[in-house]
């Protein structure tokens, strides 16, 4: 593995659910210390892609890589190499944020003597330091977030993987967040995110536009603008529109969906 | 490698990854059996339900039936069916304990941990040594009431219990794995409470003998060597009621229970009467846990891989 070696490539990635393809032939690579959006409407194949490269799906086609490492044989090494932050909290809402913090660092084999400076620099980093011992239940939506940001950050990742990471949250929270986002680029961290905000796929360092589990573009912004929007002043969303049409996307909700629904309502604690 | 990531966050440890044999790593067992417990210890309201239901079934149910069932075997009603409310309690806290993976694979914590490098037969392990755990708590409430309905245990029948309690709770929170993974949502409780536990335990001869049935006052006392005799043949005397055998397809539901061989060891151990094969009691309570055990891990691997 080298230097320059890129840190995500995906080659010809597919995944069928049966009759229906997700994602169908999806190539592209990620450099490292690059932030790359995927953008693309609902149901266009983000997610599944996400999920097969964080080794959570297995392709029915094709092969990607992340740091060197093959997502199906060498899914062990993958999964150290990464941190993910999932579209909805993936949280324990009955713990405190430290005993959140304190599974994950179990989980990726975090030294016990590092274990207590882990976890106390990943609150202090997502501003929760005086919230650690609450639990999570309480939490705001931007607090859950910023919470497990710190936390896929915890074991030193040399990849991020963020599914949505700004959906539902007020325009502090977000700028908030995007700030925290920011820092870590400028460190040099490899992000993959998914979205579908264009404004934060304006702001990435490349952009690729999928649609229909297919990568129908992929350059920084201003290529994409160029190539793309038709117009001198073209902004991202006339990319977006111009390649993806202005068809509506509505989906049926699935299980998954009724019960996120469910648990907004209060689920399990009404229960 | 010149970009460290952990310098972006302040204490940051890279993860020296997961240390495990054969998919056991301790550590993550250990961590998941704790987050269990935790969940169990600040969730009152099964706690609350623990308590509620004892008082139902065995203060209230006991003494209420017990009016007109003078014994069963020389036990009164209510010692009769504390062995039953023991079990009807593991059933709820282990299949809770399970079904809430529903939950967790969705909107919960689950996704977090499959991402993970941590071995999922490790996360499933400590996920049924903490059903089993909560069991074996919520199991002896029932026993709290013991002093109270007049029944004495020994201390070696205690233990006995515990033990059977213990690997009835790691079963029942097996199946209920595999229930889980099956499901496609859940918005309740309800059905699993309706559709499993009641079945099993209804049909586990925990509130009637497995044969005989039920007489009461009004009946002329059976003479002692009459009630000898029937007991050769494998038939139980009730208080002073003729005895009769339950309808055979209640009889073969009793019989393909697992439930009724762990319930009979247990009331072997609380009340020294024990109404099946020995050995096919021994067989159900301590060989077959660990059979559903290997059996939920797979369904597990397979519910995660299948999202």
């Amino acid at each position: 593995m080298t230097q320059g070696a890129p840190a995500i490539v995906a080659t010809d990635l597919s995944r069928r659910f049966g009759e229906a393809e997700a994602v169908a032939g999806v190539s592209f690579e990620v450099r490292r210390g690059e932030f790359f959006a995927l953008l693309g409407p609902n149901g266009a194949g983000k997610s599944t892609t996400i999920h097969m490269l964080t080794t959570i799906l297995a392709p029915t086609g094709g092969t990607a890589e992340v740091m060197g490492f093959d997502v199906v044989r060498q899914a062990y090494d993958v999964r150290r190499q990464l941190g993910m932050v999932f579209q909805d909290p993936a949280l324990d809402e009955r713990l405190t944020a430290r005993e959140n913090l304190e599974i994950h660092a179990v989980l990726y084999g975090v030294p016990r003597r590092s274990r207590r400076a882990a976890i106390e620099g990943a609150l202090e980093w997502a501003s929760l330091r005086e919230v650690g011992d609450r639990r999570v239940r309480s939490f705001s939506g931007g607090m859950k977030r910023r919470l497990e940001l710190a936390r896929a950050l915890m074991h030193g990742p040399r990849v991020l993987f963020l599914d949505e990471p700004t959906i539902g949250l007020d325009p502090q929270g977000r700028r908030h967040l995007w700030e925290r986002i920011d820092a870590l680029r400028a460190g040099g961290m490899t992000v993959l995110m998914t979205t579908h905000n264009l404004p934060e796929a304006d702001a990435c360092d490349r952009v690729g536009i999928i649609d229909a589990g297919r990568m129908v573009a992929i350059g920084t912004p201003a290529e994409l603008k160029r190539e793309h929007g038709g117009k001198p002043d073209a902004d991202l969303e006339d990319v977006f529109i111009a390649l993806t049409g202005r068809q509506l996307r509505d989906e049926l909700a699935t299980a998954r969906d009724l019960m996120v629904s469910f648990a907004k309502q209060g689920g399990e604690h009404t229960r | 490698m010149s970009q460290d990531a952990s310098a972006h966050l302040p204490g940051a440890a890279p993860g020296v990854g997961v240390r495990s044999w054969a998919g056991i790593a301790p550590s993550v067992v250990l961590v998941m059996w704790q987050r269990e417990m935790r969940r169990y210890w600040r969730d009152r309201s099964q706690i609350f339900g623990g308590f509620s239901r004892t008082v139902l079934w065995l203060v209230i149910l006991g003494f209420g039936l017990g009016a007109s069932l003078r014994e069963i075997e020389g036990y009164s009603y209510a010692q009769y069916i504390l062995p039953g409310v023991i079990v009807l309690n593991v059933l709820f806290a282990s299949l809770q304990c399970a079904i809430a993976l529903v939950w967790d694979r969705e909107v919960g914590l689950l996704r977090e941990v499959v991402v993970s490098p941590a071995p999922m037969l490790s996360v499933t392990l400590g996920k049924l040594l903490g059903g089993a755990t909560i069991s074996l708590v919520q199991g002896s409430i029932p026993l709290l009431f013991a002093p109270f309905i007049g029944a004495r245990l020994s201390v070696g029948g205690l233990l006995g219990a515990w033990l059977v309690i213990f690997f009835l709770g790691i079963f029942m929170t097996a199946l209920g794995v595999i229930i889980a993974s099956r499901l496609k949502t859940f918005e309740g409780f309800g059905s699993i409470s309706n559709g499993v536990i009641q079945p099993l335990y209804f049909l586990s001869g925990a509130i009637f003998p497995l044969r005989g049935v039920i007489g009461g006052v009004g009946f002329l006392d059976i003479p002692d060597h009459l009630r000898e005799e029937l007991r050769r043949i494998g038939v139980f005397a009730i208080g002073g009621g003729w005895v009769v055998q339950l309808p055979e397809w209640i009889q073969a539901l009793v019989y393909v229970n697992p439930v009724s061989y762990q319930l009979d060891l247990l009331r072997y151990f609380l009340l020294r009467f024990q109404q099946l094969p020995l050995v096919a009691d021994l067989l159900v309570t301590f060989a077959l846990p660990p059979v559903a055990a290997v059996v939920a891990a797979w369904f597990m691997g397979r519910m995660l891989k299948q999202r």
